[in-house]
């Protein structure tokens, strides 16, 4: 193990990765600072979420070991690991009848004493992680009856209601209008500017992990392509590379992040620029 | 436990008790209310009455109370692990490999009569063993068992334990009377004895199945979610499947295969408190007692006064009978209003 990976929050050491006999991650590694934003980007397939999935131990690498803390994250007890990393997962699904309150409850599992009844730290977490979300004012309605948008910020809260040095999230923003996008985004800023939490979540948008992310990591085919601040790894030669996209990139004059704009497809015969 | 679950609660064991009071003065020798409660309190009208009441119908409200209890935790546990509105007791295999074994035993010689402690404990046995193969059915390549596989394991374990009853019952048709009403379910003809080799299943396996409410709320997330917030989601699936099946075997081995029970009673929970494990479990034992013992009632009072035979069934009608009667077209009634 490296001194890189003993410091790191959280870092895979040679992982191959992938569901059944298919191999998507192939002896790949990466260390993530504490403190930071981390932004996973690559086309549908590249493994993006694989490594996400993996990270968060909801996934066995095939191969290879993934450190939380410098500990090996296979050998801690799960409810350990879920007291310091918290994941939300792409698309879930509560039963009809839960309401908001129930649900974002389920967070505190991993904290509860015996016999699981809710102790004041528990309420006050929940409280907390209602009031980031902006979900207070639902918490007795059933999660069935709100929109796409709501639905995903108490599934935040839920992850939130964990109460992590470490937060993981698998698109956070699919299905949300571009309001509630950068309401989520920005959120995820502050947990990590106000909070200290360290983010790393697989994002689509590459305009949106330029701006929020202190580091991108772009894949293709369960590789790790580029990895840097975004203003390294947003470049148009690395769109090309990755995405097979013709690109502009322009620097953002508020925000100082570079901006994609995509402006063609390269066609299958031209090879690909490396 | 939220506000409407407490209501559900108190006012579900009220409903239990004046059902239970109804079931104990129902049968060839009628008693109101007063009666019942005069010869239950050992201040009897007549010595008559106290026999009847303690030592024919007591046993029978009492392994009805428990046995409804029992399937009704076993399918609100199975509903919330497979997160399938269908899932219930029989498709863990229980029921079928309960009355098999039951059967085989019977067949070879048991009696149904006494002692009713071998027999239930042969019926228990051949329950886990069902869902025992149930499980190693549903293990997928990677070694876990994931809700549907279970529930294709469970209905196909299921059927082929009922299509090996069917032939050992062609081949023993002496036998098939006293055993067809261990099929439907009964409570007929059930007494101390019957009682004293279900409780202590039920003393244990009730409390364990109520203290898994929480890893319940977890599983019904979906396994991701599940095993983020720090639920070892494979062991869990499985003590509380293996949970589920004690219930539901112990419910079997005392009243036999009764169907439908075990699906409506957590159904019915769920539409009135909501989908938090810690109403829907005790909801559900409430609930679905209720409804065996309502059941029963009926079951009863159908074998006093036969609405199409001239002859009375001779047997009793088993209670079986009446939750599949009755319970199919509640069902059907159920879903159509939550369509509309």
């Amino acid at each position: 193990m490296s001194d890189a990976t003993l410091a790191a929050a959280l870092a895979a050491e040679r992982i191959s990765a992938g569901y059944h006999r298919r191999t998507v991650l192939d002896d790949l590694s990466v260390g993530i600072t504490r403190g930071t934003v981390t932004a996973l980007v690559g086309p549908n397939g590249s493994g993006k979420s694989t490594l996400l999935k993996t990270l968060a131990r909801l996934l066995q690498p095939h191969t290879g070991t993934v450190y939380l803390d410098g500990r090996a994250i296979a050998r801690m007890p799960t409810a350990t690991v879920a007291r310091m990393l918290a994941v939300l997962p792409q698309g879930p699904t509560a039963p009809a009848g839960l309401t908001v309150a129930e649900l974002v409850e389920q967070g505190r599992y991993p904290h509860a004493g015996p016999l699981r009844m809710l102790r004041r730290q528990d309420h006050i977490a929940i409280s907390e992680a209602l009031a980031l979300t902006n979900t207070a004012q639902f918490a007795d309605r059933p999660v069935d009856s709100l929109s796409g948008g709501e639905r995903q910020r108490v599934w935040l809260a839920l992850a939130l209601a964990q109460a992590t040095p470490i937060l993981l999230l698998d698109e956070p923003t699919t299905f949300l209008d571009i309001g509630h996008q950068i309401e989520v985004l920005d959120l995820v800023r502050s947990l990590n500017r106000n909070h200290g939490k360290t983010i790393i979540m697989v994002l689509h948008d590459l305009n949106h992990a330029a701006r929020y992310a202190d580091r991108m990591i772009a894949l293709r085919t369960g590789q790790i392509i580029a990895d840097g601040p975004p203003v390294a790894v947003l470049t148009p030669t690395l769109v090309e590379r990755v995405f097979g996209v013709r690109a502009t990139v322009l620097i953002d004059p508020i925000t100082g992040a570079p901006v994609c704009l995509p402006y063609g497809v390269v066609s299958q015969g031209e090879p690909a620029p490396c | 436990m939220n506000r409407r679950a407490r209501v559900v609660l108190a006012s579900g064991s009220l409903l239990l008790m004046v059902l239970v009071v109804l079931h104990l003065g129902v049968g060839s020798v009628s008693l109101t209310p007063g009666e019942v409660l005069r010869a239950v309190l050992d201040q009897a009208d007549q010595p008559l009455h106290r026999q009847i009441v303690w030592d024919l119908r007591l046993p029978r409200a009492m392994i009805a109370i428990v046995a409804g209890a029992l399937l009704g935790l076993a399918g609100a546990l199975l509903q919330a692990i497979m997160r399938n509105p269908l899932a219930e007791p029989g498709l863990t295999g229980v029921s079928a490999g309960g009355v098999f074994f039951a059967v085989l035993w019977l067949t070879r010689g048991g009696t149904m009569a006494e002692p009713g402690r071998t027999l239930a404990l042969v019926a228990l046995a051949g329950g886990l063993a069902a869902s025992g193969l149930v499980v190693l059915m549903a293990r997928g390549p990677s070694g876990n068992t994931d809700p549907v596989r279970l529930v294709l394991a469970g209905v196909l374990v299921s059927s082929i334990l009922s299509s090996a009853t069917a032939l050992v019952l062609l081949r023993n048709n002496q036998a098939l009377g006293s055993i067809l009403t261990w099929m439907i379910g009964s409570l007929n003809g059930r007494v101390w004895v019957h009682w004293e080799a279900l409780w202590p299943w039920a003393a244990f396996a009730l409390p364990v199945g109520l203290l898994c409410a929480g890893v319940a709320n977890a599983l019904q997330l979906g396994d991701p979610i599940a095993a983020g917030i720090g639920v070892p989601v494979e062991r869990a699936r499985l003590a509380l499947l293996a949970i589920a099946a004690l219930l539901a075997a112990s419910a079997v081995a005392a009243v036999g295969a009764v169907g439908f029970v075990g699906l409506i009673g957590p159904h019915l929970t769920r539409r009135l408190v909501g989908d938090d494990a810690r109403c829907v479990f005790p909801g559900s034992a409430v609930l679905t007692a209720v409804l065996l013992v309502g059941a029963d009632v009926a079951a009863q009072i159908i074998t006093l006064n036969p609405p199409f035979a001239t002859t009375p069934y001779r047997a009793g009608l088993p209670v079986g009978a009446v939750t599949a009667l009755l319970g199919a077209p509640f069902f059907l009634y159920l879903l159509r209003r939550s369509g509309s």
